[in-house]
């Protein structure tokens, strides 16, 4: 780093004091100094600036200034609809978290959903509806729509509804009641991370297109076909929950899954796996019908996948796989992500063959989280194209973001006689539309939501409107002639359709004020004719082409925080980094090194991705990763989203400084071109690209490597130094000798160089972080972001490693590329009793509590880092600067419960101390005592797959003693004997060698 | 030129005359507003309300015991007995003997600082909201006022102390006046002599009875 001197103008001391005569000498500029210090502590004796306590009018209900409190509603982050918990403040939401005893999410809640708070108070919401790209009142648009329904009326004309799956029951019912207004009116669905494929699979084997809901609590064995069911996958929350408690590999009820994953780049899901296998996007299909012939012959029936085992890849481990599915029968399950319907039909027969169908694979109770239909887009672009839709209304999706391939919507959408948008924020569509009717935050409105059959839930205002928004709910209703009262039509909804179905002896009102109090309730199912499997709907699969010429074929994914690119505008998420790759701010092309190496590429070099069919490359640097097939390239969509380019400027202001976003001003690229049609679905994978380099070279924002220790093999102990930070063991031999498995081939120095004189008092608060659950979605860390008031850095920051999160999800790699294991580790403060950092801060800035936290006092705090450097852990950060909170409404997102740090201080995880002390205080006003499981801290709160456990170690009856007292509890580095809290369980794989 | 000798003295004098001026005076560290007593938008009497009518602290400031802060009441609060009560008993019972004389309904009379609500409200004289009018909430001056780094909850000290150990004798102020230092020092002088569970609380001067085991003195219990 070089250093220029702050203000390079020559005479910069000349400058510091005008007055002729006495410039330069020293005497006087003491004498000036002096002056103006003493001015200075005068000016401190005076009464600051007057500080106005402005009081309610009349105070809400129920709200009493300072004191929080909690609401219940539906997370809109996806549309996998978990139940959320809104804390509120003084009438305002500050932080979200899981909806605990939900039925789909179980008080889980993924990234996404904990960044959404921050995307209410987003300044550059649309604020009222606008025609031509201008403002106008709702009058004017409403007239717009009503001018072109009375034409279509009188003279025809096509009204297409086009949206994403509409879980709303209430919103489905008035798209239904508009559609049905005019003679042709309809509702087109499609979702842009589509389980399409999926639906058509089941209708034409089952005679019905539904999605099912996937049962991994009850699969012993699991075998996924590039389906990334714990990252972003349909439901990814509540299947992470459900898969989570099926490996628990000691303590009551141990039970431990195998879970077999083939996947062309690596998930999250595939990175956890006790087996993953590397298949390419053309050899998947061919992978799943060798399974299914397999299994045929187990079953002793055949099938049109009959005999394809021979040729199938990994035959030796599908006949394994074969062998551990058919012994699990009715306890197993099959999923498959890919785009071909008949991939997936392979899929329904394998779940047939093994009894698999009403036991973990329920269509009783399907699910409806995606609906979309592909196939029905491609005559949408019929009608569109020639000029026959008079009207479109575009709610929920971004279809000229999304579908902007060849074949897909792309310019046809223009040719609309009135486009209307919902979108809240202004996207790649609402740019083109004619009229914007923008929807609502889901904190700031009333919705409904029935995200598994039978599965309802409510949504509820946490705060008044902050945005002149109509939902498109309210905009139907009104464009049908009927009133624009959100909270009446949800109401009259459920009165006329829910509430006979659910408990009819009850009042109306009565069961809508409980339901809103829970935020959901449950339905019986609805009866309906079985569907039994029918062999005839079967269909090979139709692979893409194997890229010849040495191209790769391209893998577009989504990642846990961008997912389709919905969320762009969230700096949270832009600055997660991503679980797998652990870069943030970025899109990237991923390569195996085997394949970096032949093209001769390193990490960082730019390289341009041309295919046949367009000419324009598209330059990405390269990301190598370990155990990705040698014949892909993958890239993350979700990014080159239009308004990305508000993140020009969000770092520190500074003269090194660099911009965060890339050279097109946005943040990264658009992977959406690489999309193709296939038959009725839209193909992700299997685009042939030419790969060519470049001289270019551009930093990736990663957050893991330099954080590696590297011991230098002269100093290094007799057998090299291996720390094993986080611990994996094998099913087997962690049963045999658990104690040697983990703690065996440990390294344990004797002696203590700490004296024993600080023995906590009362309580002593710890953690236990189970690896064999965390799934590494990285929830926990926009959790501790949101609640801890943890500052946005951006790009250039976290490149230059000085991102602020108090907790990082560390990811280390095991095994070989053909079998690679990805675990992932939680790391934040450990709360050593002997901490390091205490012994060196100069100021006392750092101290033990009297119940065992570290305490970071910022008051005292100077700046000399000395603990950031001496901390074995590394999970200190430092306040470089001031960092920029320029939204003022985005600030009513702080937590006012923690101070936000300014420039040149140390900070780091307090373990929630206000979470402690509010748990603590409320049992005292009470006056109960404290139990086990008050605190939740943040990063447990909504863990989807309970990974965190905080409570009282010096408590033998808490669960965080037991957790920490069982076999596989270890601590990281515990050779340092600075005696960490915070205790980690190591990581169970079911491998079977 | 003096002599080096008359030099010391008169520094000397000049420090002790400073150190006397420093010590009568209003003169305080930084940040430290002990004495602070703003003139309101409206001379709302506590002595008043608390001493002579007698009303509970925690009537009007109801957040003291469920929430960190006790609040400055709604105006609401304030109208649950002045729309009724327009002006002192005397001026009121005054007008009903005249108008009792004079054989008239009453006339609504208004005190200065009770009309000055009304027009906060937007109200007419009988309490109805005035058209036109938007009703605005009183500007009320903070006194007692901590730094944002820490974090007091009245909630662990309301029942277990007086509202005066640290408010000072609010029920005697006509205007409310930052009676106590509000330090940091201040604040660990009272945790430090007392023991937590016991019920009772010590005040400063008063013997503590075990120096090994008081209210928590850590810095993560006000800082976070």
């Amino acid at each position: 780093m070089t250093h220029q001197p702050m203000n390079p103008t020559p005479d910069a001391e000349d400058a510091l004091l005008p007055v002729e005569g006495i410039a330069g000498s020293r005497r006087s500029f003491l004498r000036l100094a002096g002056f103006g210090i003493a001015s200075t502590v005068l000016a401190g004796c005076s009464r600051g600036p007057v500080r106005r306590a402005v009081t309610y009018l009349e105070a809400p209900d129920g709200i009493v200034a300072g004191r929080g409190y909690k609401m219940a509603t539906t997370c809109a982050g996806c549309t996998a609809r978990c139940g959320a918990l809104a804390r509120c403040r003084d009438g305002r939401p500050i932080k979200l978290e899981g909806l605990p005893d939900h039925p789909l999410s179980g008080g889980g809640l993924c990234a996404v959903g904990q960044a959404e708070v921050l995307s209410l108070y987003d300044a550059q919401r649309f604020d009222g509806p606008r025609a031509a790209r201008a403002k106008t009142t709702w009058a004017n648009a409403d007239r717009e729509v009503a001018r072109v329904l009375a034409k279509v009326r009188k003279d025809g004309g096509k009204v297409r509804v086009l949206t994403e799956t509409v879980t709303s029951p209430s919103t489905q019912a008035a798209i239904d009641g508009f559609c049905a207004l005019v003679k042709d009116g309809r509702h087109v669905v499609y979702d842009a991370l589509s389980s399409s494929a999926i639906l058509d699979a089941h209708e034409r084997t089952h005679g019905r297109r539904v999605l099912p809901r996937y049962r991994f609590d009850r699969a012993e064995v699991i075998a996924s076909f590039d389906a990334d069911f714990l990252g972003t996958w349909i439901s990814p929350v509540g299947f992470a929950r459900d898969y989570a408690s099926g490996r628990r590999p000691d303590g009551d009820g141990a039970k431990m899954s195998r879970h077999w994953q083939f996947e062309a780049r690596v998930s999250l899901t595939g990175g956890r796996a006790d087996r993953r296998l590397r298949v390419a996007p053309w050899e998947t299909g061919a992978a799943l019908a060798g399974l299914c012939d397999l299994l045929g012959k187990k079953a002793g029936r055949t099938s049109p996948a009959s005999g394809s085992a021979a040729s199938a890849p990994h035959g030796d481990h599908l006949a394994g796989l074969a062998d551990e599915l058919w012994a699990a029968r009715g306890r197993s399950i099959v999923v498959c992500g890919d785009d071909d319907v008949g991939t997936q039909t392979l899929a329904n027969l394998a779940n047939d063959l093994l009894g698999n169908y009403g036991t973990t694979v329920d269509l009783e109770r399907p699910s409806r989280q995606k609906l979309g239909r592909d196939g029905a887009l491609s005559e949408l672009r019929t009608e569109l194209a020639s000029g026959q839709v008079a009207l479109l209304i575009v709610d929920g999706a971004n279809p000229v973001y999304d579908l902007a391939f060849p074949g897909g919507l792309g310019g046809a959408i223009e040719k609309a006689g009135l486009l209307v948008s919902t979108a809240g924020l202004e996207d790649e569509t609402s740019q083109l539309a004619h009229v914007v009717c923008p929807s609502p935050h889901f904190l700031e409105a009333w919705d409904d939501a029935e995200p598994i059959e039978g599965i309802l839930s409510l949504t509820q205002p946490t705060v008044p409107p902050l945005r002149d928004a109509r939902s498109l709910r309210a905009s139907l209703s009104v464009w049908s002639g009927g009133a624009a009262d959100d909270r009446a039509l949800v109401e009259a909804h459920w009165k006329q359709s829910v509430h006979p179905r659910a408990v009819p002896e009850q009042r109306f009102a009565t069961f809508f004020r409980q339901a809103l109090h829970d935020g959901f309730i449950e339905l019986p199912a609805r009866r309906r004719d079985p569907a039994p499997f029918q062999l005839a709907g079967v269909r090979l699969p139709d692979p893409p082409a194997k890229p010849d010429g040495g191209r790769l074929a391209v893998v577009v994914y989504p990642k846990v925080s961008m997912l389709d690119g919905r969320h762009a505008h969230n700096p949270w998420l832009q600055e997660l980094a991503d679980p797998v790759s652990r870069i943030a701010w970025e899109s990237y092309a991923v390569l195996s090194p085997a394949t970096a190496e032949r093209l001769d590429v390193a990490e960082g070099d730019v390289v341009r991705l041309r295919t046949d069919a367009d000419g324009s490359p598209v330059a990405l640097p390269v990301h190598l990763q370990l155990g990705q097939h040698d014949g892909v390239v993958a890239v993350a969509r979700g990014y080159g989203r239009s308004g990305t380019d508000r993140f020009a400027d969000i770092g520190p202001d500074w003269w090194e400084g660099e911009a965060t976003v890339g050279p097109g001003g946005r943040i990264g690229e658009s992977a959406a071109h690489w999309l193709t049609v296939h038959g009725e679905t839209i193909r992700t994978t299997g685009t042939a690209v030419a790969i060519a380099t470049t001289s270019d070279h551009r930093a990736l924002a990663s957050v893991q490597e330099y954080h590696s220790l590297v011991v230098p093999p002269h100093l290094a102990p007799e057998h090299g130094e291996i720390r094993r930070a986080a611990r994996t063991v094998e099913l087997d031999r962690f049963r045999e000798d658990p104690e040697h498995e983990i703690h065996g081939a440990h390294h344990h120095p004797t002696g203590n160089l700490w004296p024993a004189d600080h023995a906590p008092e009362g309580n002593r608060w710890g953690m236990v972080v189970d690896l064999s659950a965390c799934t590494g979605c990285s929830g926990c860390v926009v959790a501790c972001q949101a609640e801890n008031n943890i500052p946005v850095v951006g790009r250039d920051e976290v490149q230059r490693h000085r991102e602020m999160s108090w907790m990082r999800i560390d990811r280390y790699h095991q095994g070989d590329p053909d079998d690679v294991q990805i675990s992932h580790q939680p790391m934040m403060c450990q709360h050593c009793d002997n901490a390091p950092c205490e012994s060196v801060c100069p100021v006392l800035a750092t101290i033990q509590s009297s119940d065992g936290l570290n305490q970071q006092v910022y008051n005292r705090c100077v700046g000399t880092r000395y603990c950031a450097n001496t901390c074995p852990y590394k999970v200190r950060r430092f306040n470089w600067f001031e960092y920029p909170r320029k939204s003022e409404l985005q600030n009513h997102a702080l937590n006012p419960d923690v101070t936000v740090r300014s420039r040149g201080v140390m900070e780091k995880c307090s373990m929630c101390v206000q979470r402690i002390q509010e748990a603590r205080i409320e049992a005292r006003r009470q006056g109960v005592e404290l139990r086990d499981g008050d605190i939740q801290v943040a990063c447990q709160d909504s863990c989807p797959a309970q990974a965190i456990t905080f409570g009282d170690l010096a408590d033998p009856k808490s669960e965080v003693s037991k957790k920490a007292a069982g076999a596989r509890a270890y601590r990281v580095l515990e050779e340092t004997q600075v005696e960490p809290a915070v205790r980690y369980l190591a990581q169970v794989r079911n491998r079977r060698s | 030129m003096l002599a080096p000798n008359v030099k010391i003295i008169v520094l000397l004098g000049v420090m002790i005359g400073g150190a006397i001026i420093v010590g009568t005076s209003d003169a305080r560290l930084p940040g430290n507003d002990q004495g602070y007593a703003p003139v309101q938008p409206i001379a709302y009497s506590h002595r008043l309300h608390a001493s002579e009518l007698g009303i509970d602290c925690r009537y009007c400031h109801y957040g003291a015991e469920t929430s960190p802060s006790a609040g400055i009441p709604p105006t609401s609060v304030c109208m649950t007995c002045h729309t009724s009560v327009t002006a002192s008993g005397d001026t009121l019972r005054a007008e009903k003997a005249r108008a009792d004389a004079a054989g008239e309904k009453p006339r609504r009379v208004f005190s200065s600082e009770i009309e000055k609500l009304y027009e906060y409200l937007g109200l007419d004289e009988n309490a109805k909201p005035k058209p036109g009018a938007t009703p605005k909430p009183i500007p009320w001056i903070r006194v007692h006022d901590l730094p944002d780094y820490v974090y007091f909850d009245h909630r662990p000290h309301v029942g277990r102390m007086e509202c005066q150990a640290c408010h000072g004798p609010v029920e005697t102020m006509e205007r409310v006046r930052q009676e106590t230092s509000l330090s940091m020092g201040w604040c660990v002088e009272c945790h430090r002599i007392n023991v937590p569970g016991t019920g009772g609380v010590l005040l400063p001067g008063q013997e503590h009875p075990r120096a090994d085991h008081h209210v928590s003195t850590d810095c993560s219990v006000c800082h976070y």
